[in-house]
């Protein structure tokens, strides 16, 4: 089944109809909400007063921690998060008071007229102060294969380094933003951006000293998400309800840009030492490593995301000897949190940077490099985690891909270019992708949905994923028609509710599909079997002759036929006419948790994922040796998404993920003052790619004919995964500046102009002592 | 004098009065006016400072030949008063009568080009403006027109394919059908002046310069503003309530262009995206500076006169300007006088126009063909970013190759666009040479004491400032074919 039909919304996109969270109408102008947060990174709250704020004309409300009826926690993992400070504020933007008026304007106001009295604490805002301060957040974690200690003392070669990878602003183009609408006695309805609307309920429940069956949560759509909008969008929707609360009137809050990019967490900045061992062919024997997270002022995510990193160090390769440390440190800044590759990226960063010395060190193409050291049958197939690697996977994109980007003439052309200029670099870099799919928590691998037919032959689908442009609703709609033997203008996807679907799991992990997807087969196989028996049934009343069975009916073309019996076919309107007035139940819950996952996070052994996604790109970049600026020239990837849902869909997962990771690789800088004040908090300091970054030549192929058999309808998951793909556009100015020059340049991520000027100048400078020398 | 702003929305005209106490207000902006439509919420906040583009929408108006002429501009930035005499088009007036879906949008749907949609409408737009100037967009032009919009779901490839793909669909549309009616429509409206006064504060909008003067005199503290993108900023961002705005959008004389055989003359308020179109036929090193300003939307509202007016270290015409020797025309109520730009600029954003001027236009002298300018942006991204380091470099190297007469102006090394006087005293007369160039890199490191902020450290600066200067060499006089290479990169440095 391969989808080529629009994405769902995308009439309303581009109508201009499509209803986000601030476009909707509620009766009765809803109060504006607004947040007073810290300008402290660290500070005691001595005293407090807001009453001249909650006597201006206008304003319905000022609360603090202590106006909380219920708990004053939002801590989704570790109870180390409050709503709203109280005695002491942690990082800058932290929220201390909620204002509710009548206008912007009027809670501005509000805000100036509080008076509260800080008294400055030392802050830590940085990593190496953090981890210079002992500032744990959490036991370290370790996961080990052999003894790389022992084994590196062995090895012919070595090599050794920090890398150190930047914190990455989701920038989302819808900022966080939620509608609190009170209904009779407790009830209340939030309509909330989130990504995780079962968490955003149980929250706001737990706030308001309520309980879940009092909160709806409801989401149409999200202008984005990207992980930012895992946790952090409970934020927002906690202190609307808290305000709605209180007021008894509706209230929205939407964060401002500058405020959305100061108060809410980033990718985390990672710290990373390594060391390894490898022999003449470049072949890696033992690597040590330990990664160190900027966790912020709380827990969130960050072991979740720790795990993934520790657990993507090998990327697509195969070390025999390998140990992995990771500690998380608090520093007095937003808590940093999910965002798409959840650590993947940072673990993956090292290894290739790895990769990419060794080659260099012993004068080889990178590329092969990388082919010597992938996973490949027969013996060099477990992760050092203890999962099997389909074995020769690897080997065949690689293989595709060189051929099909002529990556050695490329190599060549490269190389020649260089020679005949002075001022201009090209470079060129193959990076692989091996991403596992499932939540590493292992019970958040499941998914609800509840699929309803109306006697009119039209299908209602619910289920508990979050439409944030990735085409999850559009894919979930496809699955629903085809299992249902429907034209898609039968189906509707319903905006997730979680009066419709309780207890679900975050919309993340790239596992939307694959979980949602397969709890609404089921959902759609369950009123099968109850319609199957029926409409034999009602068949062999009909017709004469052989019986009509249950299980050769056949859901097709808009009707149910009898495979047996070809003429003994009716109408899907009419057959679910004729099941209604004989009474068989027309709705279904369907339930999906993944099977045979599980792993051991003390041991560090075990299998987390229920397969891995595969993805490879070859990026050819030029690089201005005086300006320090590059240009993406060309980038191919193959990717495997198994028998692809949907092609333009995922086509355009892969092309977003790879520019948002070309983002963080390159553009993307987050500025901190030295009091934890962040200086880059709005589009004009903080650049993601625009139309003019991308590659001109952009070839994304999907790798044909490897179905999935593990995931729905045989596809694979796509959100995550192209996203590291990007490390080839860093590798490729890496390569660019390093072509002619002896040694390595300190080179993190993101790899800014200023950056790249500094390596250039750098390498300019060890290899004239190379002359002397 | 009147006081109600006229303008069509939806087709119709729009009669928009201003009460004290009551909503909107003279600085309301376009988007927030929009927004509280209940038809047009289509239009999207992203920022409130021009630099996402989910507020694009179209601003139509008579080309003066007839015709009307289509410009997308950010919403954000546009105080209500300025769309006086303008028709709006957002993207829910782009559906024809029957529901169909314009060109542009049905290709957008047909290339993928939504994932979460949030930016869509403002691309859409972006591509609707795009499509009504040209019938067939090449790949630059089309990613030049969303070069404002980011999105930050698809990668773009989609858009600018859906860019492509909606060949033609300008020329036949119900806007193109409904043209002449609209045109009249904006016609009708009375160009004479606009002063609203509403609860304290005060928006004029006068249609003469001596009207402005007069403005200008009565309260020499107003704030003036032209295309507002610089000034808008301090309400949108930094919540600034401003008493009293001139506002000189309305001045037709302001909008004069004039060539001669000496020198081209912008008036105050062209914008910089006309500046950019005269000067791609005959300034090409302004042309290409202006190639990376802002993003198509600001150009289309920004203008010259407010570029000298921010007086800004990063201000891109500037140096280009002192390079090309041009001179600022201020016009104040004694008459009109003439400077050279780097008198104009006297400070960190201050300028020579006294309280009781306005800049009026901007003259840049024709130059001789023995003559080369080339003008560089060094930004932290190509599109849309302000400048972490900008120059303007002129050189006339004589016959026997020796320099006779070089202008080295760099923007971002001072608090001011600067001159780097010693090292262009010690190029005179030296031959035009590496050797040469090298040593006047190692001066040019003592000339400045560069910022240090989250564009860029002070050691960064100044090396790209040295390196700039090398790249204008081997560009211009540097051996095996730099030439070429350089122009197929364009200014950006
Ligand atoms: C998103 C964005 C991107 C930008 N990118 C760039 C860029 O790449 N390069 C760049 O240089 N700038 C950039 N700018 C800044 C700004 O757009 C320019 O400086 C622009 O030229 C200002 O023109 P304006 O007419 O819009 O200014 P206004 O805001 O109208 O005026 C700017 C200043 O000039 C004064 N002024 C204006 N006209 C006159 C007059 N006739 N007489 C006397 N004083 C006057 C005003 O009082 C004010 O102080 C950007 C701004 C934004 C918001
Ligand atoms: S809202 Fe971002 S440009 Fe206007
Ligand atoms: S589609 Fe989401 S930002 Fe463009």
């Amino acid at each position: 089944m391969v989808d080529h039909t629009p994405h769902d919304s995308a009439w309303a996109h581009v109508t201009g109809e499509a209803v986000y969270v601030d476009d909707i109408a509620v009766a009765g102008v809803p109060l504006v909400g607004y947040v007073f947060s810290s300008p402290h990174a660290h500070a005691r709250i001595r005293s407090f007063d807001v009453r001249d704020a909650r006597s201006i004309p206008g304003v319905y409300a000022v609360l603090g921690s202590q106006d909380i009826p219920g708990e004053n926690q939002l801590g989704p993992v570790v109870k180390d998060e409050v709503c709203l400070a109280s005695g002491e504020v942690e990082c800058v933007g932290q929220a201390i008071f909620l204002i509710a008026a009548e206008t912007e304007d009027l809670c501005r106001e509000a805000a100036k007229r509080i008076i509260i009295d800080f008294e400055p604490l030392p802050a830590v805002v940085d990593l190496p102060a953090a981890m210079a301060g002992g500032m744990l957040l959490g036991a370290p974690r370790k996961i080990e294969r052999g003894n790389a200690a022992a084994e590196l003392l062995r090895a012919p070669h070595t090599l050794q380094g920090e890398l150190h990878t930047g914190a990455q602003e989701h920038w989302y183009l819808e900022t966080q933003v939620a509608l609190s609408v009170p209904g009779e006695g407790e009830e209340l309805l939030v309509y909330s951006s989130t990504q995780h609307p079962s968490e955003t309920q149980a929250l706001v429940a737990d706030v308001l000293g309520i309980h879940r069956n009092d909160v709806v949560v409801e989401v149409r759509r999200l202008g984005g998400g990207f992980g930012g909008k895992e946790t952090q969008a409970n934020h927002p929707a906690c202190w609307s309800a808290l305000l709605a609360r209180a007021t008894r009137r509706p209230v929205k809050i939407r964060l401002f840009r500058d405020d959305d990019m100061s108060m809410t967490g980033k990718r985390h900045p990672y710290l990373i030492r390594y060391e390894a061992g490898f022999d003449a062919e470049g072949r890696l024997l033992a690597v040590t490593l330990e990664l160190h997270a900027d966790g912020g002022m709380a827990t969130d995510l960050s072991f979740a995301i720790l795990e993934r990193a520790m657990l993507h160090v090998d990327n697509a390769y195969f070390i025999p000897d390998i140990s992995v440390v990771g500690c998380v440190w608090k520093t007095h800044l937003p808590s940093n949190t999910a965002f798409r590759g959840f650590g993947g990226p940072q673990g993956m960063a090292v290894m290739e940077t790895i990769i990419d010395r060794v080659a260099r060190a012993l004068r080889l193409d990178a590329a092969e490099v990388r082919r010597r050291n992938f996973y490949a049958s027969p013996d060099r197939v477990t992760t050092h985690y203890g999962q099997v690697v389909e074995g020769d996977r690897l080997q065949t994109m690689f293989a595709r891909l060189v051929a099909s980007s002529g990556y050695g003439e490329r190599r060549s052309a490269v190389r020649e270019f260089n020679t005949t200029q002075e001022f201009r670099r090209r470079g060129l870099a193959l990076t692989p992708v091996k991403f596992g799919i499932s939540f590493t928590t292992t019970f958040l691998n499941q998914a609800g949905a509840l699929v309803l037919i109306y006697a009119d032959g039209t299908v209602l689908v619910n289920h508990g994923g979050v439409e944030m442009g990735q085409g999850l609703h559009t894919k979930i709609r496809s699955i629903a028609a085809a299992e249902l033997g429907l034209p898609l203008a039968r189906v509707r996807v319903n905006a997730t509710n979680t009066s419709k679907i309780p207890n679900t799991s975050a919309t993340a992990a790239s596992s939307g599909a694959d979980l949602n997807g397969m709890a609404v087969k089921r959902a759609i196989d369950t009123l099968k079997e109850r319609i199957g028996p029926a409409m034999a049934q009602l068949f062999n009343e009909r017709y004469e002759g052989e019986l009509t069975r249950a299980e050769d009916l056949r859901w097709v073309r808009g009707a149910i036929i009898d495979s047996e019996h070809p003429e003994r076919m009716m109408p899907f309107v009419q057959a679910m006419q004729a099941m209604h007035l004989r009474q068989i139940p027309l709705s279904a819950a369907g339930f999906f948790s993944t099977p045979g996952i599980g792993w051991d996070k003390v041991s560090g052994k075990g299998r987390p994922f229920l397969y891995y996604a595969f993805g490879m790109a070859v990026t050819e970049v030029e690089v201005d040796l005086l300006t320090g600026g590059h240009t993406i020239l060309r980038t191919d990837i193959l990717h495997d998404v198994g028998d692809s849902l949907h092609e333009g869909i995922d086509r355009g997962q892969i092309e977003g993920g790879f520019i948002q990771g070309a983002g963080w690789c390159t553009t993307e800088e987050i500025l901190r003052d030295e009091n934890g004040r962040l200086l880059t908090h709005a589009p004009d300091t903080y650049k993601i790619p625009t139309a003019g970054d991308i590659p001109p030549d952009f070839r994304v192929t999907f790798l044909d004919g490897v179905p999935n058999p593990l995931a729905v309808r045989n596809s694979k998951a796509v959100g995550e995964p192209p996203f590291m793909l990007a490390l080839s556009v860093w590798l490729a100015i890496k390569d660019a500046i390093c072509a002619d020059a002896g040694g390595e340049p300190h080179f993190p991520i993101p790899a800014t102009r200023e950056v790249i000027l500094n390596a250039i100048e750098e390498l300019r400078q060890l290899t004239a002592e190379h002359a002397r020398a | 004098m009147q006081s109600t702003v006229l303008f069509v929305l939806d087709g119709q005209l729009v009669r928009l009065g201003f009460s004290p106490g009551g909503y909107p207000h003279v600085t309301t902006t376009l988007l927030q006016y929009l927004r509280s439509l209940p038809g047009h919420r289509g239009v999207k906040e992203g920022c409130a400072e021009g630099d996402c583009g989910a507020c694009t929408v179209v601003l139509a108006e008579p080309d003066g030949d007839g015709g009307l002429r289509y410009r997308a501009v950010d919403s954000c930035l546009f105080f209500l008063p300025m769309i006086h005499g303008k028709q709006v088009i957002t993207v829910e007036n782009l559906r024809d009568p029957s529901g169909n879906l314009h060109g542009v949008q049905q290709a957008m749907v047909d290339e993928f080009g939504s994932q979460c949609g949030f930016c869509t409408p403002g691309v859409v737009m972006s591509l609707f403006a795009l499509h009504k100037t040209l019938s067939a967009p090449k790949r630059e032009q089309v990613v030049d027109a969303i070069a404002g919009n980011l999105c930050r779901c698809t990668g773009y490839r989609s858009i600018i394919d859906a860019g492509l793909g909606a060949v033609g669909s300008g020329a036949g549309d119900q806007f193109h059908a409904d043209a002449g009616r609209i045109h009249d429509l904006l016609l009708s409206i009375p160009r004479d002046g606009l002063m609203i006064e509403t609860g304290g504060r005060r928006y004029s909008r006068p249609s003469t310069i001596e009207e402005a003067l007069d403005a200008r005199r009565r309260e020499p503290d107003a704030v003036v503003l032209c295309g507002a993108t610089d000034t808008a900023l301090r309400v949108t961002k930094n919540h600034e309530e401003i008493p009293s705005i001139i506002d000189l959008s309305g001045i037709a004389a302001l909008r004069a262009q004039r060539r001669t055989d000496a020198a081209f003359f912008f008036g105050a308020a062209v914008t910089i995206q006309e500046v950019m179109d005269t000067a791609e036929k005959g300034i090409p090193s302004l042309a290409g500076m202006l190639a990376v300003f802002g993003s198509r939307q600001i150009r289309n509202i920004a203008t010259i006169g407010g570029n000298v007016g921010t007086a800004s270290p990063i201000g891109d015409t500037l140096p280009v300007l002192v390079a090309l020797g041009a001179e600022i025309e201020l016009t104040g109520s004694h008459g009109v006088r003439r400077l050279p730009v780097e008198e104009m600029l006297t400070g960190y954003r201050r300028t020579a126009c006294r309280s009781d001027e306005l800049i009026t236009g901007v003259s840049i002298p024709r130059i001789p063909s023995d003559i080369t300018v080339r003008a560089y942006k060094v930004s932290r991204r190509a599109d849309l970013d302000i400048s972490t380091v900008s120059a303007a470099f002129r050189v006339r190297v004589d016959g026997d190759g020796t320099v006779d007469g070089a202008i080295l102006a760099f923007g971002g090394m001072a608090e001011k666009v600067r001159r780097a006087r010693s090292t262009e005293e010690f190029l005179q007369g030296r031959p035009w040479t590496r050797e040469t160039v090298d040593k006047a890199m190692a001066g040019l490191s003592d000339e400045f004491r560069p910022l240090c902020d989250v564009r860029g450290s002070a050691s960064f600066r100044a090396a790209v400032a040295r390196n700039l200067l090398l790249k204008f060499w081997a560009e211009t006089a540097g051996a095996n074919g730099q030439r070429a290479v350089a122009s197929a990169e364009g200014v950006h440095g």
